[in-house]
């Protein structure tokens, strides 16, 4: 909560940056500067890079060249004790949640606070009342009270996403990073969870990433749209701007003709934000 | 349908072949061993007259059977207690998805070592080198199991889900949180149930220590057959029945309760 007043230095910066494995070029950036507080959604086909952007942010993947500062940091020139502060600041919620199994909603949300707990204490699932009552807060502001005590294996979809999105507010991240998060919920589920996460995520000024298949949700939620196609950046810029059209290229079956979409973005909005 | 006929046809004949091998090299191994199967001859009778001379159970022993048989549970127990607490690291070391190969692999040669010892051999030589009585058994137990729990944990460990360790991780938690709250919670049942089937195991082992001088039950039991007091060893099977069977049952109910 003590995060992320604009002061100047983005959140998130790449420059020249390329993911390779083995010869699949994953990711091909040149420039994407995220600014801290923004709602970045992510579009784009499968395979053409999201996720590996996602994975790069949160230190799990490291880019073949280009520079990549995080908050003012490059993960890839981070030791082990500072690697573990830096995971501390970004949150990561993942298609498949990744609760832990056997465990209640309350023991899983206090997963998210374990980078700053007393450890011995922790193992012995003691922590601070000020956490706990955190906790409960968060329980609160996501609709899950009464459920502290359940196991988590005894939820629904809806709610599993629920525990999954307050687990990673627990963390006090600086930066949220989702991957397709409401990929496995229906519809209108899908429609109520994002609304809950960037809502959370507003009243925090955190800076949030999500990837994401439905357009008309990102439409609706992001502050700017990225879309991605074989790795590049094809699309930048508001929501607002990006229509039927911008949709339709991005998820044309054919490669997408970039100089078309550059077109598009050009004529109708151009603004890059920040 | 021809294909599949013939795919069915290819299949029956690997089958066959496989089972015809499998007898094959029994019946061979057999014949180069020295089965004297004439001692079958008159075997039933001498059955007939074992159960017979059993019957009726002398109960003047059943305070010393229960005591002895009370003394193998206590092996039992605290052999495989002593085995869990020591496996769990060994096991977690193994575990090749939580170690490097460097370490993962000697430790389950370790473990395959600790195997291979037979029980009854590990319990001679401790008691030769610790002495006679119920510790050595509890000590021989705890060591033998060492080996099968640990390899046993070992591969549950390496089932356990990376995405949730990932995600425990990934929030700042350290390696020993890591391991409490990623991995552990996904292997409790398993890892339980295992435990108590070996425990179950480790009673019907500690049954038999005695005879090497391991403490327990073992004791009567060469005490009464090599004396040929075959009413006091009918009280022996029927308490190691009841026993066997209780524990069955509860480890059973234990097993049901731990989800
Ligand atoms: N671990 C990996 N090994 C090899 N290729 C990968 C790996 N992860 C992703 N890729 C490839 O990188 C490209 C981008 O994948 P990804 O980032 O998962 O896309 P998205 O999340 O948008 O579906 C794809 O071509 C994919 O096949
Ligand atoms: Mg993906």
């Amino acid at each position: 909560m003590d995060s992320s007043s604009s002061d100047g230095r983005p959140a998130i910066s790449l420059r020249g940056v390329h993911v390779l494995y083995g010869r699949i070029m994953a990711l091909d950036i040149e420039r994407l500067t995220i600014a801290s507080g923004e709602r970045v959604f992510v579009l784009g086909c499968s395979g053409s890079g999201k996720t590996t952007l996602s994975r790069m942010i949160k230190a799990r993947v490291r880019p073949s060249a280009g520079k990549l500062s995080v908050l003012g940091i490059d993960p890839c020139a981070l030791g082990r004790a500072s690697r573990s502060a830096y995971e501390r600041c970004i949150a990561m919620i993942d298609q498949e949640f990744h609760l832990v199994p056997r465990l209640s909603v309350m023991d899983n949300l206090m997963t998210g606070a374990l980078g700053r707990v007393p450890v011995a204490a922790s193992l012995l699932g003691w922590y601070p009342l000020a956490e706990l009552e955190r906790a409960e807060a968060i329980l609160a502001e996501v609709d899950l009270e009464g459920l502290e005590g359940r196991r988590v294996d005894t939820l629904s979809g809806g709610q599993r996403q629920r525990v999954a999105i307050a687990r990673a507010l627990m963390q006090n991240a600086e930066i949220i990073v989702a991957d397709e998060p409401v990929s496995n919920l229906d519809p209108e589920l899908a429609e109520d969870a994002l609304e809950l996460l960037v809502d959370c995520v507003a009243r925090r000024g955190v800076t949030l990433l999500v990837n994401l298949h439905q357009p008309d949700l990102a439409r609706r939620f992001a502050s700017r749209i990225v879309g991605l196609s074989a790795g590049r950046v094809v699309y930048d810029g508001p929501p607002e701007a990006f229509g039927d059209k911008q949709t339709e290229f991005l998820y044309r079956a054919e490669a997408p003709d970039f100089k078309v979409i550059r077109a598009v973005k050009r004529g109708e909005a151009g603004a890059e934000p920040a | 349908m021809a294909n599949l006929r013939r795919t069915w046809m290819r299949r029956a004949s690997a089958h066959g072949a496989f089972w015809a091998a499998t007898v094959a090299l029994a019946v061979g191994l057999i014949m180069l061993g020295d089965f004297e199967f004439e001692n079958f001859k008159g075997s039933g009778s001498r059955f007939t007259r074992f159960f017979t001379r059993m019957a009726p159970p002398d109960w003047s022993v059943t305070h010393l059977v229960l005591r002895s048989t009370a003394e193998t549970l206590t092996i039992a127990f605290v052999g495989t207690l002593l085995a869990l607490i020591v496996s769990l690291p060994l096991g977690f070391l193994a575990a090749s998805n939580m170690t490097p190969p460097w370490i993962a692999q000697p430790t389950k040669w370790l473990l395959g070592f600790i195997r291979s010892i037979p029980l009854i051999v590990v319990a001679m030589i401790l008691v030769t080198a610790v002495g006679l009585g119920p510790l050595t058994g509890t000590l021989a137990i705890a060591f033998h199991s060492v080996g099968m729990l640990g390899k046993f944990y070992a591969e549950e460990f390496e089932t356990a889900d990376r995405g949730v360790i990932n995600a425990v991780r990934g929030s700042g938690a350290n390696w020993l949180q890591t391991v409490r709250f990623g991995l552990f919670p996904q292997c409790v049942p398993q890892v339980l149930a295992f435990t108590i089937y070996r425990f179950e195991m480790n009673f019907r082992d500690a049954a038999v220590l005695g005879l090497v001088g391991a403490g327990g039950i073992g004791l009567y039991i060469q005490m009464y057959i090599g004396g040929f007091q075959y009413q006091k060893v009918a009280v022996l099977l029927i308490v190691i029945i009841v026993v066997v069977t209780a524990l069955d049952q509860l480890s059973f109910w234990a097993r049901r309760w731990v989800r």
